[in-house]
């Protein structure tokens, strides 16, 4: 205890220049924290997007994620009520939804274009996909016994000049590789906030679809789970009870997710890497001041019998109490800032692709906190350590005659 | 190398310098500090080493200390034989035997008087009341009574140099090396720190080598040792 006190009277013996390398110290830290639970907050809303997007085990035939079909539903998957019974009882299973993705063309009697469509659960899908799909106008479509009903992306109800009501033929090749058309009535406009989905889209209840393309096929069935991180023991689990099946979880169709990861880890990395080289920095020059100026010192308490250790540890306890300190104004000013965000309703501009922005919240994680706390006191210990070393093994008689 | 059995020295001889030679690089050319000069103090002696400056007497005291090596010649100290000891045991060495007063006083700016007075005692590992009790009856003893929160700052000079005698013998050394103790003192207060320094290492049985310029100094050490151009003219024989 006395030698911490005593370290902690050497670092107020030069207010202004300790208070300098705390003041360093707490803005690399804070700026980590900040900058780490911008990418953490970015992650977690990703996650939740594309789990909410695909769900969080998705079950397909064999070759039902190839891509390489020659007619719709070729790898298809039978006998997908079953299954979706199986696991909709499961504990643990929000819901189960089954999907078809199609395409073809769309006319509205005077133009047609391309869609990408969605065959969907209308009572199950809608209600999972949450804030993911910005009704502008109208609701999700109803049961498709009578006219199918459909939802299309808002770029393309400009496109067809479709207002809520209106009526549109869905042109498409059926599982027998010939054309077949239905008509359908719009119910919803939405918006994704991706310009070049909100073009394409079209969504409608998958009974509508499998008349479209003459088949009972899905095309793959999604699972809900009320729990992300159960995801993996439950695609371990249907792997095993289906092994005819082609499985992936949330995370292997997530390349978005997957992309942004990627580069915020490296832009959030080399951003940790400077604050590093920036904290090393101030607590050496700090660190390496003391030490010149107490040479003489360091002479008089090794003539008195201070170990080289001892003197060493002396200053690695000084660093430690500036890493200390730095970390915790950095703490503060990060959980701060991070509470201030959340009360501030900022928003972040559109990323490129995208129409929308989104909210700029700082995630807090304790880990995130205790590591970056770690490396910095971490740092300093060991800027003071470089330092002090050949101070401490300076020759006694040299030492004291240091003026 | 292994620690000296520091116990087991006995106290009755305290330093034993022999035929120390020393020589240092000046440019391109060597200079002799000493050339073959030994010395003896036994417990509670006080010797004075006078002689001009570049006489030797620093580079004596530094070898009696344990703070530089010499060339040549052989050094025990408190029954220890130190030549060939690493840095670590003659660390351990000065740590349990050896006691120093400089001439600047050199006290931890940082730490009050009585933690000034403590710091040897918490270096030996001594238990805090142990510690207290030692530290409150030398500042008793050197009269600094009630100043043990002071900063070294706030003191006059023999205030000072009475906290670094107190740091000095607080843990009974078998040897103090004091180097121009009284030089930055008016002459009253310098006669109160020979005192002080002869009562106290007599009282501890504390052998006491001391370069001094002063001659109230030396007129109060057991003998005298003249040196010039590294050698002994005057007191013990070489």
């Amino acid at each position: 205890m006395k030698w911490i006190l005593f370290a902690w009277k050497n670092v107020m013996r030069n207010k202004r220049r300790s208070l300098t390398a705390m003041l360093i110290t707490a803005m690399g830290t804070a700026a980590v924290l900040i900058g780490g639970g911008f990418a953490l907050f970015t992650y977690e809303s990703l996650e939740e997007m594309t789990a909410r997007d695909s769900g969080h085990v998705v079950l397909a035939a064999a070759r039902g994620f190839d891509n390489d079909e020659d007619v719709p539903l070729q790898h298809g998957l039978s006998g997908a009520a079953a299954l979706a019974a199986q696991y909709a009882a499961q504990p643990g299973v929000r819901a189960v939804a089954p999907r078809i993705q199609f395409s073809g063309l769309v006319s509205n009697g005077d133009k047609s274009t391309v869609f990408v469509g969605s065959g969907v659960d209308p009572a199950v899908d809608f209600r999972l996909r949450g804030p993911q799909l910005d009704f502008v106008a109208g609701e999700a479509p109803g049961p498709s016994d009578a006219v199918p009903e459909v939802v299309v992306g808002d770029e393309l109800a400009k496109l067809m000049k479709a207002k809520l009501g209106a009526s549109l033929t869905l042109l498409a090749t059926t599982t027998e590789g010939n054309l077949n058309a239905v008509d359908v009535i719009v119910r919803g406009i939405v918006k994704t906030g991706v310009p070049d989905i909100d073009r394409r889209l079209v969504m409608t209840d998958i009974r509508a679809v499998q008349r479209l393309l003459l088949t009972d096929k899905v095309g793959s069935l999604a699972i809900y789970l009320k729990d992300t991180a159960q995801t993996a023991a439950l695609a371990a689990q249907v792997k095993a009870a289906h092994p005819e099946l082609a499985v992936r979880t949330w995370r292997d169709l997530a390349v978005f997710y997957q992309a942004v990861r990627a580069l915020y880890n490296r832009i959030f990395g080399i951003l940790g890497l400077i604050m590093v080289v920036i904290v090393a920095f101030a607590m050496s020059n700090t660190l390496g001041m003391a030490v010149v100026e107490r040479t003489r010192e360091i002479g008089t308490l090794r003539a008195i019998g201070t170990q080289p250790g001892e003197v060493v540890r002396n200053f690695v306890l000084e660093g430690v109490a500036i890493g200390t300190a730095g970390a915790a104004i950095g703490m503060l000013a990060a959980g701060l800032t991070t509470l201030g965000l959340i009360f501030a309703g900022l928003e972040m501009p559109p990323p490129p692709g995208r129409s929308t922005g989104y909210p700029l919240l700082l995630s807090f994680s304790a880990p995130l906190y205790l590591g970056a706390t770690l490396v910095v006191v971490a740092l300093a210990a060991a800027a003071a350590w470089f330092v002090s070393r050949r101070a401490a093994h300076k020759p006694i008689t040299e030492a004291l005659a240091h003026v | 190398m292994n620690a000296p059995t520091i116990a087991l020295a006995a106290r009755a001889t305290t330093v034993r310098l022999t035929d120390l030679r020393k020589r240092y690089r000046v440019g391109d050319e060597w200079a002799e500090a000493l050339k073959g000069v030994s010395l003896t103090a036994a417990a509670g002696e006080m010797v004075a080493l006078t002689g001009p400056s570049g006489s030797g007497k620093s580079t004596l005291l530094n070898l009696a200390g344990l703070i530089d090596t010499q060339d040549a010649g052989t050094r025990e100290i408190a029954g220890v034989a130190v030549d060939g000891l690493d840095d670590a045991a003659l660390t351990r060495l000065r740590r349990e035997q050896v006691g120093f007063i400089f001439q600047g006083f050199n006290l931890v700016p940082v730490m009050n008087v009585a933690d000034n007075v403590e710091y040897p005692l918490l270096l030996l590992g001594r238990p805090p009341a142990e510690r207290r009790q030692k530290v409150a009856e030398m500042l008793e003893r050197t009269g600094l009574a009630g100043l043990g929160g002071r900063l070294p700052d706030g003191l006059s000079g023999g205030q000072r140099q009475r906290v670094a005698i107190a740091r000095a013998l607080v843990k009974s050394p078998s040897l103090v090396i004091a180097d121009e103790p009284t030089a930055n003192l008016d002459s009253h207060t310098a006669q109160q720190i020979v005192d002080l320094l002869r009562e106290l290492s007599h009282e501890r049985g504390a052998a006491v080598v001391v370069a001094t310029h002063d001659e109230r100094m030396s007129a109060h050490c057991d003998r005298v040792l003249r040196l010039a151009d590294g050698e002994l003219v005057t007191g013990e024989l070489q």
